[in-house]
């Protein structure tokens, strides 16, 4: 198992300190998108860190596992807080993004993955993209897409999986073509 | 085991399910590894749609604060282990005095029990501390022989009575409730056959869990 893993898994401090120096700034930015309060946003960084580290845990694999398991437990602890808090208003929830990257809004990771993953959002069926885009990027509900985009609730959580899949198919794709 | 999670396993890293939900899909993939591997993809897609965020830092006190709180918990690991520590030197104290003293008295009345205690104490072993689990967890640690031939349970402030479930290959075992001396409560068992993982549980709620490895 690798070493980090391994000190996370055990419940070593260091492992704790190794994954927030590795993976801060992507956590603290997920955390951000949802939550616009930097406080309250770094709370849930926090909170998802410690609730993790000390819980039963389910990760055996590699640090990129270890890594989005983390990204995705920060990512619901945010959006709990914010739904827990009912301040989903508008002052609260980011506009959806339906072309999340611009000039002003430097990426977190390099700029080739990023762009990797444009085209990959780029070659998704119109209809599967928009509700993902207003999923992940507008922290949308699925209720709340199907009623914006008057589709039913099944529908909408069908093209958000099959995005997911596509997507996922066509990273690991691309990916094997770089390496 | 409930049917597979479907389209949930996609939904679920991107924080779509509402809690009950979300609770559902993570006893699912506790039990079920096919799920547990789609939603390990999933998680990792969603991760990658990270790549696409404005980047923003988080100021120095967050680090400060996961700082101190890991130190804290080293502080807190240290005296679980001195605990621990002090209680497994006298269980093998005991038992060392205790066929100490048969030798001496009964040296040709050594039985069975003792012999095992004997083979125990010089076999090899490993240990593991078990997982907390409950709101209202208990600090355990299991010291088995890595033939799988004795495993020895150890707690520490239990809090009322523990009950030890083993998961071997053909089911469920109840081993029995650990023996409490107020501090600490224990339990020595010779397995017939290999256990796989343990679980310890108080008033019928989980409070410990370990997977055992030979």
């Amino acid at each position: 198992m690798d070493e980090l893993v391994e000190a996370f898994a055990a419940r070593r401090p260091s492992g704790l300190e190794q994954v927030y120096a590795l993976w801060s700034r992507l956590f603290f930015s997920v955390a951000r998108h949802v939550i616009s309060d930097s406080a309250r946003a770094e709370d849930c960084v926090h909170d998802a860190l410690v609730r993790v580290w000390r819980g039963p845990n389910r990760f055996a694999g590699n640090r990129e596992m270890l890594k989005a398991y983390l990204v995705t437990c920060v990512r619901n602890e945010s959006l709990a807080t914010l739904r827990s808090e009912g301040r989903r208003d508008a002052r609260e929830l980011k506009v959806a993004r339906l072309a999340p990257v611009s000039a002003v809004d430097p990426p977190v990771v390099d700029p080739v993955e990023s762009r990797r993953l444009q085209d990959a959002l780029g070659r998704l069926p119109e209809e599967q993209r928009t509700a993902l885009t207003l999923a992940y990027y507008g922290n949308k509900t699925h209720v709340e897409i199907a009623q914006e985009l008057n589709v039913p609730l099944g529908t909408i959580k069908s093209r958000i999986s099959m995005a997911m899949r596509k997507l996922q198919t066509d990273l690991a794709s691309a990916e094997g073509t770089r390496s | 085991m409930t049917e597979h999670l479907g389209e949930n396993a996609e939904l679920y890293p991107l924080g779509l399910l509402d809690d009950d939900a979300t609770r559902d899909v993570e006893r699912h993939i506790a039990l079920c590894d096919a799920c547990a591997e789609r939603v390990a993809q999933a998680e990792s897609t969603a991760a990658s749609l990270a790549a696409a965020l404005p980047v923003a830092s988080p100021s120095p006190a967050l680090e400060r604060r996961l700082h101190e709180f890991a130190r804290s918990q080293l502080g807190a690991a240290k005296a679980r282990a001195s605990i621990f520590r002090f209680a497994l030197a006298a269980a093998v104290a005991l038992i060392f005095l205790g066929l100490g003293w048969r030798t001496l008295v009964l040296q040709e009345r050594l039985k069975t029990e003792d012999v095992a205690l004997v083979t125990m104490v010089h076999s090899h072993f490993n240990h593991v501390s078990m997982s907390p689990e409950s709101p209202n967890p208990v600090a355990a640690k299991i010291l088995y022989a890595r033939d799988g031939s004795w495993m020895y349970i150890i707690a520490d402030k239990p809090g009322g009575s523990l009950h030890a479930i083993a998961e071997t290959a053909r089911g469920t075992v109840d081993l029995g409730v650990l023996t409490s001396t107020g501090e600490t409560a224990s339990l020595l068992v010779r397995p017939s056959e290999r256990i796989r993982s343990m679980l310890l549980q108080r008033a019928g709620t989980n409070v410990a869990s370990a997977k055992l490895a030979y």
